[in-house]
């Protein structure tokens, strides 16, 4: 770092390249905060047209995001309540079963190093107590039962996570995290919501798991025709956001589409996935069967491309909808969108949109097992993923009833409202055992068995930490930060020119750069801005002044040993590095123990911190070395404002 | 403008005059934290609930006390954040909504805005309270590692005295005043240990170097001259940090207020610290186990 700033020829090149390279800085920041300051002058209004466009999410996916603290929200700590799944799934409950669960729980809550289910082996092993009497249909010894429960309560977390999910959307949060720690805990975000009622709904125990039968095509086309209809008569164009400057240039290709290629029949088969183009509305369509433009024809199924789906739910939500729609007809989404490659390679995804009946064939209470599995030898799905599910005799009864009268008709299992599948009904199904084919792995398998679960086998759950921030105390919290930002601003600049004055100013545009850059760091990591994250960027302010300090200072010294302002200039930047390096790193180090450690606002805060000082060297000090540079240019000083 | 010209105090001759003051403040906040009123823990890390709420009409505190009389309430603490503010906490953190749902039925006669609400499981607060202390311990941990390496052990012995009695004063303080630790105040502390670290380098750095280029002088004066050339820089430094870390008291709001009052007390110490406790600490040292030769 002994860099010669002597008068050669080679200064000018080596500036050169850092304003090149200081260039490119700014206009990294400037492309990372442009979509903010975008979205940040859009009116409620011009919000929810982008909405309807299907843009907002892809705006909002480019801005700084803000944690809850400032916008306003709900952050749930969920964890599954073990001993009552236990107690739930034991048949026959004696006193002396209920004596060792309360032992058991007494236990745990006390005990650190050992689980619920270790507790629960000891004391039934010490009781000489047989669990095999109160968990039949299971293994025989303890220690088997208890792993068997271990495992299942594994699922009732995977089953909670399911319901959750399935749940979380109707809530309307653009990108809520639903996310599983540990063995039994659940995090829960959701921005912009603060109704504690609607957070219970959210967490209640049993989940709806409904069977119930598809519209035939016919009626579901009817249904779409009438939806046309009353939208056209209402001259829904004003209602409903269609950008149509998106669609002219594209017309030509749009006009393959066909009101019966979007809602032809099965026979059109896979093939017509292949129409999903980027195009989202035929215009001239839309003039005529508005609701039918919305939607594309994914073989057998009707699809809504992701984009419309906002725009195809609020209008199945309309008041004058829904009374021209048949009364014994409900309209369910797929639980969520799926990705078709179109003919030309590019991918869109897809919502299914299917035509119910109101009553449901049969519910979840009916359930008594499912499980994922491979196809077994000698059937003709051997080794395809299939779920079996079993029903009580109760079930099996009407399940067998059912299928019967629908055979080669399709039957949608519905979960809280969102289809989770639709399959084809092959034969009557007597004695209430189903196997379900047709599952892409797995995986999907497996989900199935969550999702067919869901509805017999609650998971019960607790609610142990919420911390819900009101909308108004949010933007309170926003106004009082930027406040106290541009407060501290306007001190540390008064401060600092009044001090250093031309070297100040040097300071400052330093200063402002690093604030700039962090935010812009935070746009490009998609990191979340916190209420303690605005206080780190307080603390920045204060702090980043003293790499600047440090430099002044030390060619101040170098000044009054009467040395040229050249030398003192060279010499305060190379002698004040290591200092600065070695100062910085520490509190380098106490940012990185909160980002690993802290939760939240605090990582917020962690997160600012760290690129706060990050950005110090590179503005601080390269940036501020630049700026002396060219300010001192070819010239020979023979004083320094400093 | 310059506020020093060419200082030339005797820190290290006011060192016996630091030490009675420095002991004395650590010894108030050691008794206070440890034996007299405690610490006054957020339920962050007690587990409790926590209700803000904004009231339509004027509301004291004494009001909502009476008519917050269920017993599973306990004594509810009740503390103003606004006008017509009150935050309402409470040790309980019962199941589900159950206490704020009980706070708002007995406060139903008012009409109020729910701002916020905390609520935190009595597990999860010891949980917090375990990951909190852990990350002091690892921060100080690797930071006296990377002062060792940088400097010298003594070196790093110094920081970290200067570093408990910075945080030792600064607890004493929030015990002192009843002031709440909650998560933020927490992450202040180590923004703390982080600042005034960064202090006591800078004084270190300035000792290593004179140590280096300057060979007739002994301990004391070169620490002594140490210190005086980078007094200017602490105190400008000082007083930035010091003057923005004031806005977020005044300006930041009730949320911020235990973050900002414990940066403030730990920006006054620590400013403080690096200059009267860890500078002389290495005279000290060196005159009772003799100079080693000088690394680096």
């Amino acid at each position: 770092m002994k860099a010669k700033l002597g008068g050669n020829g080679d200064m000018p090149r080596k500036l050169l390249l850092n304003y090149v390279l200081i260039g490119l800085l700014l206009l990294w920041s400037a492309i990372e905060l442009y979509p903010t300051l975008k979205f940040e002058g859009l009116t409620e209004s011009e919000k929810e047209v982008l909405r309807e466009n299907g843009q907002l999410a892809g705006l909002e996916s480019e801005i700084i995001k803000r944690g809850l603290d400032l916008q306003g929200g709900m952050h749930l700590v969920l964890e599954v309540n073990i001993p009552r799944l236990v107690e739930n799934l034991a048949r026959t409950k004696t006193q002396s079963f209920y004596e060792l669960m309360e032992a058991v729980k007494t236990r745990d809550a006390a005990e650190e190093d050992l689980d619920y289910f270790d507790i629960l082996l000891q004391e039934a092993d010490a009781r000489e107590f047989r669990l095999s009497r109160h968990f039949p249909g299971r293994s025989v010894k303890n220690d088997e039962i208890v792993s068997e429960l271990r495992t299942e309560s594994r699922d009732a977390v995977g089953r909670a996570l399911e319901i959750i999910r399935n749940r979380v959307d109707q809530f309307g949060v653009s990108e809520p995290t639903i996310q599983r720690v540990g063995n039994k805990r659940i995090i829960v975000e959701l921005a912009g919501i603060s109704d504690p009622d609607r957070a219970r709904d959210l967490i209640k125990d049993t989940a709806l798991l409904e069977f119930i039968l598809l519209k035939d095509a016919e009626v579901a086309q009817d249904a779409i025709n009438r939806i046309d209809a009353v939208l056209k008569k209402n001259d829904a164009s004003a209602d409903i956001a269609v950008d149509s400057s998106r669609f002219r240039d594209e017309e030509s290709r749009d006009k393959a589409i066909s009101v019966e290629d979007l809602l032809g029949s099965s026979e059109s088969g896979q093939s017509d996935s292949d129409t999903s183009s980027a195009v989202v509305v035929d215009e001239n369509l839309y003039q005529d069967k508005p609701f039918t433009s919305l939607l594309r024809n994914l073989g057998s199924d009707i699809g809504v491309p992701a984009e419309n789906f906002y725009a195809v739910r609020k209008i199945l939500d309309r008041q004058d909808v829904r009374s021209a729609l048949p009364v014994d007809m409900r309209i369910h989404f797929s639980n969520k969108a799926e990705s078709f490659i179109a003919a030309d390679g590019s991918s869109q995804n897809f919502y299914r949109l299917y035509f119910l009946n109101k009553e449901a064939g049969l519910t979840g209470s009916v359930v008594t097992d499912a499980q994922a599995t491979l196809g077994g030898a000698g059937g003709n799905n051997m080794g395809q993923p299939v779920v079996n599910l079993t029903m009580n005799s109760e079930g099996a009864k009407i399940w067998s009833r059912l299928t019967g009268a629908n055979v080669n008709k399709r039957v949608a299992i519905v979960l809280d409202d969102k289809v989770h599948m639709a399959p084809n009904i092959k034969g009557k199904i007597p004695g209430g055992r189903t196997v379900i084919e047709g599952l892409e792995d797995i995986n999907e398998a497996k989900d199935m068995e969550i999702v067919l679960k869901a509805g017999a086998l609650p998971a019960p759950v607790d609610i142990i930490e919420e911390r819900t921030i009101g909308p108004s105390l949010g933007s309170d919290s926003i106004r009082k930060g930027t406040l106290s930002v541009l407060i501290g601003l306007a001190l540390v600049v008064v401060f600092v020119v009044i001090y250093y004055k031309f070297s100040g100013v040097i300071a400052i545009t330093t200063l402002i750069l690093n604030i700039l850059f962090v935010l812009s760091t935070l746009a490009f990591l998609k990191a979340t801005l916190t209420l303690p994250g605005i206080a780190g960027l307080v603390l920045t302010l204060g702090m980043a002044v003293d790499a600047n300090v440090l430099i002044f200072e030390r060619i101040r010294e170098e000044l009054r040993k009467g040395k040229t302002v050249r030398a003192a200039v060279e010499g305060g930047y190379s002698r004040a590095l290591i200092t600065i390096l070695d100062a910085n790193l520490t509190t380098l180090i106490a940012a990185l123990v909160l980002w690993q450690f802290g939760s939240g606002p605090i990582r917020g805060f962690a997160v600012v911190l760290f690129w706060g000082i990050i950005f110090n060297f590179v503005s601080g000090y390269y940036i501020s070395k630049t700026l002396f540079e060219t300010y001192l240019g070819g010239r020979t000083l023979k004083t320094l404002s400093i | 403008m310059q506020f020093f010209e060419n200082p030339n105090y005797n820190i290290v001759g006011k060192f016996k005059a630091a030490v009675s003051l420095s002991v004395t403040l650590v010894l108030i906040g050691i008794i206070s934290v440890f034996f007299h009123k405690g610490l006054h823990y957020g339920i962050d890390f007690e587990g409790g609930t926590l209700i803000q709420m904004k009231f339509a009409q004027e509301t004291s505190a004494g009001e909502l006390r009476d008519l917050l009389t269920d017993e599973s309430l306990g004594k509810p603490e009740i503390q103003s954040s606004g006008v017509n503010e009150f935050m309402i906490r409470v040790k309980n953190s019962g199941e589900g909504t159950e206490v704020t749902d009980l706070i708002q039925s007995q406060l139903s006669s008012k009409q109020y805005e729910v701002r916020r609400i905390e609520k935190v499981g009595p597990k999860i607060g010891q949980e917090l309270r375990q990951s909190a202390l852990l990350a002091i311990v690892g921060a100080l941990f690797l930071i006296l590692i990377y002062i060792s390496v940088r400097f010298e052990f003594r070196f790093a012995v110094g920081a970290v005295i200067a570093l408990f009695h910075d945080v030792i004063i600064t607890l004493g303080i929030f015990s002192v005043f009843d002031f709440l630790i909650t998560m933020p105040v927490i992450a202040a502390f180590l923004t703390i240990v982080g600042y005034s670290l960064n202090d006591t380098i800078v004084v270190y750095d300035r000792i290593r170097e004179n140590r280096f280029s300057i060979r007739n002088k002994s301990i004391e004066e070169i620490i002594n001259l140490s210190v005086n050339q980078s007094l200017s820089r602490t105190v400008i430094t000082s007083v930035t940090t010091f003057l923005v870390v004031l806005v977020l008291v005044l300006f930041g709001g009730e949320v911020l207020f235990g973050f900002s009052i414990a940066m403030l007390i730990g920006v006054i110490v620590g400013t403080y610290s690096s200059a009267f406790v860890a500078a002389p600490f290495l005279v000290w040292w060196e005159n009772r186990y003799g100079a080693k030769a000088v690394k680096k």
